[in-house]
């Protein structure tokens, strides 16, 4: 029983595929956690990673207290079922299941009492004494459980189990797959490319799709609140309808102009209060997304609905509980090739629609997801990185929603009217900068989204901590704003990030060593770090890491990138050369503008400074990444 | 008007009578000489040929000179010593071929298929190209004549694993999640090779067996070369091919006749025994294991 740990997990490949991108996730104790994804994603290849029967290209990986990536499988206290049920052939049922407790020499009756007991559970005691060629895919599939389950693993892998069952087996297999998990209470994780096995079984689920997480949720909430467009199609049948559109703010209200069709709906802008504001210019094109069963072609509904398009029907499929009528918003669409105007909705069995019929379609459009065309993200998403307002700038104070703040030194702006953004975790509820309302506060994903109301308008925040509703008094972190004056970024956000360039170098040392009383003189290798021309020393275990992610051939040459935070970096005596090209003041905090290369860096002080400084960066807070293939190392 | 038809069942039957004639005469112009062999190992008179096929008295005496008399010819000798050289050898080159293709089919190294390679092409070149190298070699560490045996082990031994295609090709049939389940289950390589794998390719084992046997068991060239005439380190294909020098065929035919006879015995018995096996094993790499 343990919780895994998957930290900035790779797979790389030696010809420079990369199977697994940036794999981050914690998984905790007696959880039932999926991989899904269509094939190639990435999902088996980080399954068998979890298993050791892969390398880890980079990242760390831990079960329970350990990190495992150098572990056999055999010590990682793991176990494994395969789609190909992987048993071996020439020993009976009973030999099969009791191999490893043999392996593991534990005592007869021991063995026999597990094997016993495994067997019950899953309902194959009359099998024991076959062997598995004389067995059914289903029975060979719970011997592959049994030979799991007897183990008593920390974790148990599952790598597409049901996929060589018929479709009748498998529904009872999920379901026994459930069963068992409940009764046994160890983590489990379970990969499969069936959006339904994915939806019905796993406490969470995470999406993947060429080797990048998708996004990590709750079936539920996979569903309701997709991150993007991939997402929101590979979850859900039939699969989501996405439509081509604009979005035109007008006063409170915004338009949503359907593309390739007269189709127009309005909603009132208070649901887009998370959308950046280039988005309902008119011109930005996003794809509109609803499900089939939040489109209604029932009259009653129509008829009370504000939001109508016409559809032109082209046919339809009886499934029995359900009709699903396909259809085309442009009226010149055929409805069979899946465009962006093709719809699918969820008909009214009762009624006949004739292929060519045009029918009134009422959209639901709180159940509305929007992605942006380009990126595919949800354009609205459940945790909203900013906040836009509208505000004015006079005389260094900045005036929005009701609230004045005096602006630091270090924003110098003209005057006028702006567009700002306030990054959600910028606000911190204390201090005196504003009085708000707070109307919610969600834990989404482990982090507290608080939504509040600010001068009548609602707006959002990341804390750290659960907050009561009722007013409180917030601060804005004024450094983390940046502002927009027709369409151009007039004030920007201090970088949260500072970046150098460099590589590994490797150094023969003469080191003096004591033994025996004398002292000796030893050669060694030492590892170190360029960063920007300035060698820091590192340990030899942040050098494997590095060395064993880029291959003994390339590590010494390949170009690394260090990043870390303007606060890790220390004014010293030694050091990155820099030269202080001005000071930030954000009025509580101080930043040295610094040039590195011709880059610039910001870097925290408490004292005013200026010309040529030495920058030293906290080894421990530094990551490092593969410039090239674009990996995060450490 | 109804076309007539020739019933499928007697068309059947046609093809098969004529596809078991072809058969028959096919195995009788194979077995004939065996079969003359025999014949002519029972033979009481002497000489090389007689103008008749069968012989006028039938004895099994050529049979019992060839084990008894060993003045002029040490045939139990000989064949003890084959039989000693093919047995390790067996031993040796069975261990080492599966190994080695077991390695190839599963572990994945960067010179996995340059080896490979070069392994295929060294093949392509006739052993006995460098034959007299190989015999200066080991007659400089003293290993031909009284320590033939050695010398002709290591050398049938040394070029063993080149035999790994066929094997390999059967392990590629054996499912590599087996391995995996076996790794996960608590099992290192070792113990994966010996008790998954190695259960489940028995015809592969069989097949390496019966040709590992069957190479030393009647090699002439080498070992004629490390006897270097003297007749006490002579393997039984060396020492048949002297029963028929000029000087002795006359009196030694029949007696040839019946080694002949004698050296295929244990090769025929473990052929039929096996035989359902090796076919499986030939096979292995196209059929799934």
């Amino acid at each position: 029983m343990a919780g895994l740990s998957l930290k900035h997990i790779y797979k790389v490949y030696p010809n420079g595929t990369k199977a697994v991108n940036d794999f981050n996730m914690e998984i905790e104790d007696k959880e039932f956690i999926v991989f899904v994804g269509p094939s190639g994603c990435g999902k088996s290849t980080t399954l068998r990673m979890i298993a050791g029967l892969e390398d880890i290209s980079a990242g760390e990986l831990m079960i329970g207290e350990n990190v495992v990536n150098d572990m056999e499988p055999k010590d990682r206290d793991i176990a494994m079922v395969f789609q190909n049920y992987a048993l071996y052939p020439h020993m009976t049922v009973f030999e099969n299941i009791a191999f490893g407790l043999r392996l593991r020499k534990l005592p007869k009756d021991e063995i026999n009492r597990r094997v016993t007991e495994a067997a019950e559970i899953l309902g194959i005691t009359e099998y024991l004494g076959k062997k598995p060629k004389e067995m059914s895919g289903g029975q060979r599939q719970r011997v592959s459980l049994g030979r799991a389950i007897v183990r008593e693993p920390k974790v148990m892998l599952l790598d597409e189990p049901l996929s060589n069952l018929d479709a009748k087996l498998r529904t009872q297999m999920r379901s026994e797959i459930a069963k068992l998990h409940a009764k046994l209470g160890t983590t489990f994780i379970y990969v499969t490319h069936d959006q339904v096995e994915a939806m019905t079984m796993g406490t969470r689920i995470v999406v993947m799709k060429n080797g990048f997480v998708q996004q990590i949720d709750t079936p539920k909430n996979l569903y309701n609140y997709p991150g993007n467009k991939f997402v929101a199609g590979f979850i859900g049948t039939p699969q989501m309808n996405f439509m081509e559109a604009t979005l035109l703010k007008r006063g409170d209200e915004v338009d949503i102009d359907f593309q390739y069709s007269d189709a127009k709906v309005t909603v009132p802008y208070s649901m887009m209060y998370k959308a950046r504001p280039s988005y309902l210019n008119g011109k930005e094109k996003v794809f509109i997304g609803l499900r089939a069963e939040n489109i209604s072609i029932n009259p009653e509904v129509v008829k009370n609905s504000k939001s109508v398009i016409k559809v032109k029907v082209s046919h339809k499929e009886e499934l029995g509980n359900q009709t699903l009528v396909y259809g085309d918003i442009n009226m010149d669409g055929d409805g069979y090739t899946e465009t962006s105007t093709r719809i699918i909705i969820n008909g009214d069995g009762a009624l006949d629609y004739k292929t060519g019929e045009v029918i009134d379609a009422a959209l639901d459009l709180n159940k509305v997801h929007i992605f942006d065309k380009e990126t595919e993200l949800s354009i609205l998403p459940r945790i909203p990185e900013y906040n836009y307002f509208d505000c004015e700038v006079k005389g260094g104070k900045i005036s929005f929603l009701g609230t004045e703040l005096k602006l630091p030194p270090a924003i110098k702006c003209e005057d006028g009217k702006k567009e700002l953004l306030i990054p959600t975790d910028a606000i911190k509820v204390g201090g005196s900068d504003a009085e708000v309302t707070v109307v919610s506060c969600d834990e989404i994903n482990g982090k507290q989204v608080l939504s509040f109301e600010l001068g009548g308008r609602r707006a959002f925040a990341v804390v750290p901590e659960p907050v009561a509703n009722g007013k409180v008094k917030i601060s804005i972190d004024l450094k983390k704003i940046s502002l927009i004056a027709d369409g151009a970024e007039c004030v920007a956000a201090m970088p949260e990030k500072v970046k150098f360039e460099g590589n590994l170098v490797k150094a023969k040392v003469t080191e003096e060593v004591e033994v025996n009383g004398k002292t000796k003189k030893k050669k060694a290798i030492k590892f170190l770090l360029n960063i920007a021309g300035y060698e820091l020393p590192c340990s030899d275990d942040i050098a494997d890491k590095l060395i064993t992610a880029m291959g003994v051939k390339n590590a010494f040459s390949d170009k690394l990138i260090y990043e870390c935070s303007p606060y890790d970096l220390e004014i010293a005596e030694k050091g990155v050369s820099a030269e202080v090209t001005s000071v930030a003041d954000y009025g509580k905090e101080l930043f040295a503008i610094c040039k590195v290369d011709g880059n610039e860096i910001f870097v925290f002080t408490q004292n005013e400074v200026s010309g040529a400084v030495k920058l030293l960066p906290d080894i421990k807070k530094l990551s490092i990444i593969q410039a090239d293939k674009n990996i995060r190392i450490i | 008007m109804t076309k007539k038809y020739r019933s499928k069942k007697a068309v059947e039957r046609g093809t098969n009578a004529a596809i078991y004639i072809i058969l028959i005469i096919i195995s009788i112009l194979w077995l004939f000489p065996f079969f003359y062999l025999i014949i002519q190992s029972l033979r009481g008179e002497s000489g090389i040929a007689t103008a008749y096929f069968f012989p006028k008295e039938w004895t099994f005496d050529n049979y019992i000179k060839l084990w008894t008399d060993t003045k002029d010819y040490n045939f139990p000798k000989w064949y003890g010593t084959t039989l000693i050289i093919s047995l390790v050898v067996t031993v040796i080159q069975t261990t080492i071929v599966l190994i080695t293709s077991y390695a190839l089919s599963r572990l994945r190294f960067k010179l996995r298929k340059p080896l490979m390679n070069l392994m295929l092409i060294l093949g392509m070149f006739p052993g006995f190209m460098s034959m007299t190298a190989v015999y200066f070699l080991l007659k400089l560490f003293g290993l031909t004549q009284d320590m033939g045996l050695v010398g002709l082990i290591l050398v049938y031994v040394a070029s063993s694993c080149m035999g790994y295609y066929i094997s390999k090709g059967f392990f590629d049939t054996i499912p590599k999640s087996l391995d995996e389940a076996a790794r996960i289950d608590g099992a290192n390589r070792k113990t994966v090779f010996f008790k998954v794998i190695l259960p489940l390719a028995k015809p592969i084992i069989i097949y390496t067996v019966l040709t590992a046997f069957m190479a030393p068991w009647g090699e002439y060239m080498f070992a004629s070369l490390m006897a270097f005439g003297d007749q006490s380190y002579y393997n039984v294909a060396v020492g048949m091919k002297a029963m028929l020098d000029r000087e002795v065929i006359n009196d030694y035919f029949t007696r040839f006749c019946a080694a002949a006879v004698t050296v295929s015995l244990p090769i025929t018995i473990l052929f039929m025994w096996l035989q359902k096996y090796y076919v499986q094993g030939v096979t292995g790499g196209s059929v799934k294991g």
